[in-house]
């Protein structure tokens, strides 16, 4: 009870200092001794094997969306990086590029397998991004519309699960994937924005990439 | 004493469902026992509570009846299997010290079996001379329908359970700043060690024992007590990766940890200095190769920065080199 409420005066007081885009709690409070309260922890303590087996697919799939997502940023930069739209790829790049390192940290803190697929979505995200961005800065904006699209529903869904399992034990991290779903709803108005509509083939385009990350989130969710 | 505890279990048969509590650390017991063990205590209790407290205890004859009729109705029970999981967890930790569990009696069973195992081997026999010591009658090893297995990996198991107790005791004291970090190389080595050490007094029936293992039907459960131990040790030794070395350092680990087995088994130096000798060279080869991967990934990434650079001098002399 006590440690709880330490843990909880602690992930007070780093909220307060450190900047919401700065989630480096993991580091600072490294050096508390003991093992269960050592840092601002995501997860409650696993109750039984299912839960542990759901909370795990659930990031395991989070941190192949992430990763898949830097390297589709990553292949739409390499195209259109020295262009006008850069600075607007770059940028949400690097937000992306903050939610993977998280999703790291809470991967390797709770001991959550990785995904076996990840060289594939390494190859097929890159390619993906460059593809799109060689249609033009429209068709990498379709591109993210469609792949953002789809991660904030699945996010939404996991919230959806979470609320129905049990809201109060997961409080931190349904704040967390909120969080997230929030910014992947960002990016998607930025590529609505930007013309992602004017790309010829839109809903064709938009169609299979939504196709695609079904079936990636289908498949992380259990290899 | 054992009957002792039978009359209290009778006692408390009011108390229902909710009295059997399940141990809430890791199930030593391969699931589908455990699963008909919990049909087996809950329709002793359901008989318990029905008949009278003036009828005499269940006898493990009883219990093994049951059990084998429960296993046999299993449709029926489905809906019953749904429900005492769960209260189970509501009760975990909340058990009497008089009133034992199924569970806890295999275990008891089998630890004491395991000192029978030097001289009867990895079978029946022991498990039997193991409930006698316990002062059971030996039909009781009717509840161990998989026999050898369920020896071997009780046993497994329990060496399990203590190496990831000792490597998370010297963790805390490498946290609280008593002890000097290992590198990586040497901290496998003493973990590999320290878990094969557990061994030794087996040695000469451990043969036995891995083909055991590798029965059909004990795979499942072997691969995955071999893939949390190894998981385990990794953690410990600081491997925190998410990516596609996760999957390539439990490999390789494992390779490690199952040839140095099958090397001890037929290692005849004294104290195995040999097989530890073996043991060393394979992580010394492990760590080389991540060493040797680490230069190759950098070699080439300097390969390829070079490329790039050769490149754009190329596109300035040529003069495509405008911004859009």
């Amino acid at each position: 009870m006590q440690r709880a409420a330490k843990c909880a005066l602690r992930l007070d007081i780093s909220r307060a200092f450190c900047p919401s885009n700065v989630r480096n709690c993991g580091a600072v409070n490294r050096v508390n001794g003991s093992v269960s309260c050592r840092r601002y922890s995501v997860l409650p303590p696993p109750r039984d094997e299912e839960e542990k087996a759901m909370l795990d697919s659930m990031l395991r799939v989070d941190h192949a969306g992430e990763y898949g997502a830097n390297r589709i940023y990553a292949g739409q930069m390499a195209v259109l990086g020295r262009t006008q739209t850069g600075p607007l790829i770059q940028h949400m790049w690097d937000q992306e590029k903050m939610h993977l390192e998280r999703f790291n940290e809470i991967l390797g803190e709770h001991r959550v397998r990785p995904t076996l697929l990840l060289p594939l979505w390494n190859i097929a995200g890159f390619a993906l991004g460059a593809c799109t961005a060689l249609l033009g800065k429209e068709g990498a904006m379709a591109c993210t519309v469609a792949v953002e699209e789809s991660i904030s529903e699945h996010y939404n869904s996991q919230i959806r699960t979470l609320m129905e399992a049990d809201p109060e034990r997961y409080t931190e991290l349904l704040q967390l994937i909120k969080e997230f779903r929030d910014d992947e709803i960002e990016h998607h108005d930025t590529g609505l924005e930007h013309d992602a509509e004017s790309v010829p083939g839109y809903l064709l385009l938009k169609t299979a990439i939504q196709a695609g990350c079904k079936a990636a989130i289908y498949i992380s969710q259990r290899i | 004493m054992a009957a002792l505890i039978r009359g209290l279990r009778a006692g408390r048969a009011l108390r229902g469902l909710g009295g059997v509590a399940v141990q809430g650390t890791r199930s030593t017991q391969c699931s589908n026992v455990r699963r008909g063990f919990h049909r087996a205590a809950l329709l002793r209790l359901a008989s318990d509570s029905k008949s009278d407290t003036s009828v005499p205890p269940p006898s493990y004859h009883e219990v093994h009846t049951a059990g084998e009729s429960s296993s046999s109705s299993a449709q029926g029970e489905s809906s019953e299997d749904a429900q005492p999981n769960t209260s189970f967890q509501d009760q975990s930790g909340e058990h009497s010290e008089d009133y034992e569990t199924e569970e806890q009696l295999q275990v008891r069973i089998l630890t004491a079996a395991l000192e029978f195992v030097p001289q009867h081997g990895w079978n029946m026999e022991a498990i039997t001379a193991g409930a006698e010591t316990l002062g059971l009658s030996s039909a009781s090893t009717g509840m161990f329908n998989n026999g050898a297995g369920d020896l071997v990996l009780h046993f497994v198991a329990q060496c399990n359970a203590q190496l990831t107790e000792t490597l998370a005791e010297q963790n805390n004291q490498v946290q609280l700043g008593q002890a000097e970090s290992k590198k990586t190389g040497e901290f496998l080595k003493d973990a590999v060690e320290m878990r094969l050490r557990m061994l030794v007094p087996y040695i000469d029936t451990w043969p036995q024992a891995m083909s055991i293992l590798l029965l059909p039907h004990n795979i499942p459960d072997s691969l995955k007590h071999l893939s949390t131990m190894v998981d385990d040790i990794w953690y410990y030794a600081g491997d925190r990766s998410t990516d596609v070395n996760w999957y390539t350092r439990r490999a390789a680990l494992t390779g490690i940890y199952n040839t140095t087995e099958l090397v001890m088994v037929q290692d005849s130096s004294p104290d195995f200095e040999e097989t530890w000798a073996f043991l060393d060279n394979r992580i010394k080869d492990v760590v080389n190769m991540a060493n040797t991967a680490k230069q190759v990934q950098a070699t080439g990434e300097a390969v390829v920065q070079g490329l790039m650079g050769a490149a754009i001098t190329l596109k300035n002399l040529t003069g495509m080199n405008q911004r859009r």
